[in-house]
């Protein structure tokens, strides 16, 4: 009863954020977190649900982002047509690939989905005449204020949810999952996982290619480094994905709160308070220690993520019955 | 034992936020620079030149009695980093005004930010022309300049003039758009944008070089894109044949394949845009291939740098690059900026950590002559500013389409028996050019 309500709760305190925390600042944290929910369901969808790891989410994000971009540089449309038609363009690119390369399997699918990664980034560079190659796309902002794109992304994320929650409700869903856990014995059961794995593909596709055109909405600018970015985008997708439960509903909605929490609090140096706390004690040693590991902070970051697989490979989500259990004993031994 | 370091942690915190307290009347400064990441290096010179620029104006007494604070923040030269960054810095350190960006996309991010509040933004690095173009932030400038890019493709005269005509149309609607965004414009740039940073190589080839055909080499980022197209401008302007342009994905490891191709279109003059690796690199394979061109060029960047000898060996004897700065400039401050950096923290600085070490000089002279720390006033004071730093004089003018842009003299420079020298324009020129070059002879 209590777990059923959580997302409900969830939700109306999102509704209620940015009325009650006026900073910029964690507004625009939220609307990052909210962008890495729709690329990460999208991603879990496809990856978590079907386990068709891919490794390529940056293709078609940045398909998304440049459809946005040049609908207002080549037509004068507004870019906000984009959050429709980026999901399009985001399809016509999954549909050919997902067509060809879903003969592979496995991890020969993943660095398929590698190369369509590092293939759409060398296409949005050399092509000058279209995408204007590394000059990237510089878009005017259509609000100052930050709330209309913070719900706009909160209306795509819940939607984003929804999606996958209907998707994976539905047939569909046995199927994917059938997939996932055989293929073989899904075949044989006569489920054409071809056919499928490209439903599964497409939805993925077009989710993550709005919240690309979402992207170029909000920060005004890219280029081809920036939103076909094989670390940024795409391994960030997988992160937020594992981080939260790899094949759980909410998973990657915790995910993408956590990475996008802890990759500003290892960035900022725990908001400042390292560095302040390490003035206090007045120590030349713990000054210095203090400011290698506000420096070393993308380390900390990787180790911390490296921990979290090893000790919660089933993400923050699925693996929560074990994180309550190991806070209750703590608490037994402490008290 | 439990409660002792409870209450111990207790007394580290508070003693950790007091201090806050007392240092409220510092004026804080914020800065965005990549401290990790591929730009890192850059970063690190910039930083630690702000640094030890803050120092130097804390040690004197500060700004009007009250001491700077610097608050340096890492982009990881990603925009949606830079921009977390801004926000932060505004909404929550309460900084006064934003230095720093580095690569061209984090400036963009950060721009959006500081025109969507009128917030001002000292630009020391970020170089893609239109930073400094407020018509490039509005919906039809950047609606006409995608129409003069089709121009360029258009062949029949009619059909041009049509083109023409509506881009005209188009760009009185966007000067409406400008004059309504103007106020809000708090964007200054201390660096020439890198259409510029050729300005006075193009005088050197002229009339020294008159190179007949060139091979362009640039790496794959807007930096190399954009610095490239230009100078494609420059030499159809100057006459010279463009046998190739190529760009590469920073950090090759293999330049011989596409050295090859150069060494085989046999141009005059070879011009590289490119870091320091690849500049090592492009220059040591050339040498291997034994090219034998006319000139070796770069454009600043990798070419510059105190570690381009030491990577390329003899490879970098006698290359010629363009420049903005040499501590040999007579600009007051230049060589002690050179010095102190070098006692200080033991490495070279060169164009990058000046402009860093100006920018910030410019910044409290700015808040030194500012009626209030409102943002209105900053970018009063910011657009009277007429000062000389390291760096050169600094003053924000407007021209063609851009404002608050400082217009600096660029230099060529030559890298004679390992030390980097002015050769060009003659009245900065410390050491005479040498030219012809033989290559191979050079290189043995």
């Amino acid at each position: 009863m209590v777990k059923k309500a959580v997302p409900f709760i969830a939700l109306a305190a999102l509704l209620v954020f940015p009325l009650v925390v006026k900073s910029d600042y964690y507004q625009h944290l939220m609307i990052l977190v909210l962008m890495w929910v729709v690329i990460g369901s999208a991603w879990n969808l496809i990856a978590g649900y079907t386990g068709q790891v891919s490794f390529g989410d940056a293709a078609f994000f940045g398909t998304g982002a440049y459809t946005a971009g040049l609908l207002v540089t080549k037509l004068g449309w507004s870019a906000w047509w984009g959050l429709f038609f980026g999901g399009i363009t985001a399809v016509l690119i999954a549909m050919p690939f997902g067509w060809i390369c879903f003969r592979l399997r496995g991890a020969y699918f993943a660095l398929a989905t590698l190369a369509l990664n590092e293939i759409m980034r060398h296409i949005a560079t050399i092509w000058e005449k279209l995408t204007y190659g590394m000059l990237g796309i510089l878009i005017v902002q259509t609000f100052a204020s930050k709330l209309p794109y913070y719900y706009i992304s909160l209306a795509l994320a819940v939607i984003s949810l929804i999606t996958v929650r209907l998707v994976m409700r539905s047939k569909y869903g046995y199927y994917f999952l059938s997939i996932r856990e055989d293929q073989d014995a899904a075949e044989s059961m006569g489920i054409n996982t071809h056919h499928y794995k490209m439903i599964s593909l497409v939805i993925a596709a077009a989710l993550t290619g709005v919240a690309g055109a979402l992207y170029m909405n909000y920060m005004g600018f890219i280029d081809p480094h920036v939103v076909f970015s094989l670390h940024d985008i795409s391994i960030m997708a997988i992160l937020v994905g594992i981080v939260g439960g790899v094949g759980t509903q909410y998973g990657p909605a915790v995910g993408a709160f956590i990475m996008v929490a802890v990759q500003e609090l290892f960035r900022t140096g725990g908001y400042g308070l390292i560095s302040k706390l390490a003035k206090a004690s007045g120590s030349e040693t713990i000054i210095s220690l203090s400011e290698f590991i506000t420096k070393a902070h993308v380390m900390g970051f990787g180790i911390l993520v490296v921990v979290a697989i090893l000790f919660l490979p089933n993400g923050v989500v699925g693996d929560w019955n074990k994180i309550t259990r190991l806070v209750l004993q703590k608490k037994i031994k402490g008290g | 034992m439990k409660r002792l370091s409870r209450i111990l942690l207790l007394v580290f915190l508070l003693g950790a936020f007091c201090p806050s307290v007392f240092a409220a009347e510092a004026i804080k400064v914020g800065v965005i620079l990549p401290l990790t990441g591929k730009q890192a290096k850059f970063g690190e010179i910039e930083k630690q030149s702000f640094e030890m620029a803050a120092e130097e104006i804390n040690a004197k007494g500060g700004v009007n009695g009250k001491k700077v604070e610097l608050l340096i923040e890492d982009t990881q030269g990603k925009p949606d980093v830079a921009r977390s960054a801004v926000e932060k810095l505004i909404s929550q350190d309460k900084v006064v005004i934003i230095g720093g960006g580095y690569t061209s996309s984090e400036t963009y991010a950060a721009a959006g930010v500081a025109l969507n509040k009128g917030f001002p933004f000292l630009v020391n690095t970020g170089s893609a022309d239109n930073i400094t173009e407020p018509s490039a932030f509005t919906p039809s400038g950047q609606r006409a300049e995608a129409m003069r890019k089709k121009l360029d493709g258009e062949k029949d005269p009619a059909k041009k003039a049509e083109i023409e005509k509506e881009i005209a149309k188009i760009e009185q609607a966007a000067d409406m758009e400008v004059k309504a965004l103007i106020d809000r414009f708090a964007i200054f740039r201390l660096n020439p944008p890198v259409s510029e940073y050729a300005g006075s190589l193009e005088s050197f080839l002229a009339e020294v070089v008159k190179p007949k055909t060139v091979a362009i080499l640039h790496e794959n980022s807007l930096f190399g894109t954009s610095g490239a197209r230009e100078f494609e401008e420059s030499c159809k302007k100057l006459g010279i044949k463009i046998l190739m342009r190529e760009s590469y994905d920073a950090g090759a490891v293999d330049f011989k394949p596409l050295l090859a191709k150069v060494k085989q279109a046999d141009p005059d003059l070879v011009y590289m845009i490119s870091y320091l690796l690849d500049a090592s690199l492009l220059m040591r394979h050339s040498m291997e291939l034994k090219m034998n061109p006319k000139l070796f060029a770069g454009a600043a960047a990798g070419f510059t740098l105190p570690e381009f000898p030491q990577n390329a060996g003899k490879a970098s004897e006698k290359i010629i690059s363009a420049d903005l700065w040499h501590q040999s400039l007579p600009f007051p401050g230049a060589q002690e900026y050179y010095d102190k950096f070098r006692k200080k923290y033991n490495k070279d600085t060169e164009y990058h950590g000046a402009e860093a070490y100006a920018a910030m000089y410019v910044i409290a002279d700015v808040l030194k002559r500012a009626k209030s720390m409102s943002p209105k006033d900053i970018k009063d004071a910011l657009s009277k500013t007429d000062m000389m730093t390291v760096f050169g004089p600094v003053k924000f003018i407007s021209y063609d389409k851009k404002v608050n842009q400082n217009k600096l003299d660029t230099y060529v420079v030559q890298w004679i028996n390992g030390k980097l020298e002015i050769v060009w324009p003659k009245k900065s020129a410390k050491a005479k050019y040498i030219y012809p070059v033989d290559w191979i002879k050079e290189r043995q």
